[in-house]
């Protein structure tokens, strides 16, 4: 799903502390990074992938089939439409405290070129079963199996992952913790739901926003088979304070704990209280 | 980042948004001249707090309000009015636009009221006639031209100083619309753009990792969703969370070391809960620091601590060794650390 053992990645911010670091670490995994951008830092080398100070010199040389993000959040967003410009049609940003609203902008603008962007603010995504990682996710947590995991937050989806160790994992895509991101609850939802490698999907929500609200209409009108157990944080989060995710805040009274356990609940979707009774649920 | 209201009517101005007039401190006295005297506090509900008082005697009500606490305030001339009305841009996460929000029964919790009038504005095309229009037919107030003017205004505000919320609560009419009340909370991804505004209205930014909550067990996790289902837990079985502090990824020692020194610190607190998963974080690191904090905080505050992930067994062995316990399981911790703590 999104991406196996074949697809050709570009690694954008290649030569920063994070860049390198989770470069090297997805080539020991085994994804085929083939090339990393930098700008003024052409005709170097990390981990012997050559670096280009342009996505356009990157694609003239190479086949790319998706791009990840570590750029600075001051310039992420240039780097996103730089992938979209140049026909990157999966781009994964990493990058965290990117400007809200210039994301919002170019994301749409990614849309109307038909690329998908997951994130920003993400620990990307992992197929253990093709030894596929457009991450920074610690693989130890991961094994090849049958649960989908989707989720708004990092370390609680390596934390829920590694209790789920005995069933293995199909897809695990971390979605992001901004309030506007590129792919959202739904639509990661529907990917999994048609993904063979799928049996049954988890969703780690939190409070902020209406993702898990529109989660559940859909899969009360039947338009999602599969079975899903959803956990969501901030039950006894104080409202409109930020807690630690910029999408984790409760304005005007959307996105409550109360209004997303409701709407779980009426739709049928079993709801663990912690993160650690996920596994007794499926 | 929130502003405080005198702030956020600073800006108001600058674009054209009424405000009511200010009133130096030094001119006023209590000679009968009625006069607003609002205490300049982040937090809301302000007004069932009695902490904004309408006030012929501006000093009294100033000398009652500093007993309580308050060392900032905004005195402005009162404005006569009957109906209170509100208006807002927030953003729609779904559609990646901005929502405009309004309602013609403004003054009390917007929440509650089921007939609010929303209407969605791209990014991509920004404010238009039609939108403000379908506004207009709704509120039934004053002239186009004067709203159109406001809602352009509260939409430049929100692009172009990168918002999270503007807000006028209660907004009047009085031969043209007047904010009584601001509201503007800025996107804190988005402050590095606006390093002059900052300072012009002096307002410091700063990165507050820690959320005070009002209980006695402190919470330490790294990643806001670990952290916020540790703490949801430590409530769920009982106890009562003192705070929310995300250490972020990959902390070193020194930042693990200042974030108990601040938890340590919260008045009546009895114990820490720390949950670590190490991915870019190294559990040999978040041990270190604990360790090198142990001899500033008091001793009577017990840790609770579990650690996974990236070099686990060096963490505890640097812990165990300083004769901290440490736990494998989260429930179970979470559960001793509430029920030693009642």
């Amino acid at each position: 799903m999104l991406i196996d053992r074949d697809t050709r990645v570009l690694v954008q911010g290649i030569t920063g502390r994070e860049g390198s670091f989770h470069t090297r670490h997805m080539l020991s995994y085994g994804t085929k990074i083939v090339a990393g951008v930098t700008p003024f830092k052409g005709g170097e080398y990390i981990e012997n992938i050559p670096v280009y100070d342009t996505v356009y010199e990157a694609v003239s040389n190479h086949k790319i089939d998706a791009s990840i993000i570590f750029v600075p959040n001051t310039r992420a967003v240039d780097a996103i439409y730089e992938a979209v410009d140049n026909d990157i049609k999966l781009i994964v940003v990493i990058t965290e405290h990117i400007p809200v609203i210039d994301f919002a902008r170019s994301k749409l603008y990614a849309k109307s070129k038909g690329a998908r962007i997951i994130g920003p603010n993400c620990p990307g995504i992992i197929v253990p079963k093709e030894r596929a990682l457009l991450g920074i996710m610690p693989d130890s947590a991961f094994r090849e199996g049958r649960i989908g995991i989707i989720s708004r937050s990092g370390t609680l989806t390596y934390e829920v992952a590694n209790s789920l160790r005995e069933y293995g994992h199909s897809t695990v895509i971390g979605i992001g913790g901004d309030p506007i991101i590129g792919t959202d609850l739904l639509e990661a939802v529907h990917m999994m739901d048609n993904d063979d490698d799928t049996e049954e999907i988890v969703v780690i929500g939190e409070i902020g926003g209406d993702m898990e609200e529109r989660l559940a209409e859909e899969y009360k009108k039947g338009l999602i088979s599969k079975k899903i157990v959803a956990y969501i944080a901030g039950l006894t989060a104080p409202k409109e304070k930020r807690m630690g995710h910029a999408g984790a805040v409760v304005y005007l009274g959307r996105g409550t704990y109360e209004s997303k356990i409701k709407a779980l609940n009426e739709a049928g979707i079993k709801v663990a209280k912690t993160p650690y009774e996920i596994k007794d649920l499926l | 980042m929130k502003l405080y209201e005198y702030q956020g009517k600073y800006i108001f101005k600058r674009y054209g948004i009424n405000v009511p007039n200010q009133i130096d401190i030094d001119s006023i006295s209590d000679k009968g001249v009625k006069v607003v005297v609002k205490s300049q506090i982040l937090e809301g509900s302000r007004g069932k707090r009695g902490l904004v008082r309408v006030t012929d005697k501006p000093l009294e009500a100033i000398d009652e309000l500093k007993k309580q606490g308050i060392d900032k305030f905004l005195i402005e001339e009162y404005i006569e009015h009957d109906k209170e009305l509100y208006i807002a841009l927030i953003m729609n996460r779904d559609k990646a636009s901005l929502s405009l929000v309004s309602s013609s029964n403004g003054g009390v919790d917007i929440e509650s009221q089921s007939s609010i009038f929303i209407e969605d504005i791209s990014l991509d095309r920004g404010v238009k006639d039609y939108d403000i229009i379908k506004l207009y037919k709704y509120l039934k107030i004053g002239r186009f031209e004067q709203l159109s003017a406001l809602v352009r205004a509260l939409y430049r505000i929100y692009t172009d100083l990168d918002c999270e919320l503007v807000e006028i609560n209660p907004l009047v009419y009085k031969d043209d619309f007047i904010a009584l009340d601001s509201k503007i909370i800025l996107d804190d991804n988005a402050l590095f753009k606006h390093s002059d505004l900052l300072k012009e209205i002096s307002a410091e930014s700063k990165l507050d990792r820690m959320v005070r909550l009002d209980g006695y067990i402190g919470i330490i996790g790294n990643g806001a969703g670990l952290t916020m289902a540790t703490m949801d837990m430590v409530n769920i079985y009982g106890g009562k969370a003192a705070d929310f502090y995300d250490i972020g990824g990959g902390a070193t020692a020194d930042e693990v070391r200042s974030a108990l020194l601040e938890v340590s610190s919260i008045e009546g607190i009895k114990a820490i809960v720390i949950n670590i998963f190490g991915g870019i974080t190294r559990c040999d690191e978040v041990a270190e620091g604990i360790v090198s904090a142990l001899d500033s905080i008091d001793k009577n505050i017990k840790l609770y601590v579990r650690l996974t992930g990236t070099n686990k067994e060096l963490g505890y062995k640097i812990l165990n060794d300083h004769g901290i316990k440490t736990y494998d399981d989260v429930s179970s911790m979470i559960k001793a650390c509430v029920d030693a703590n009642r």
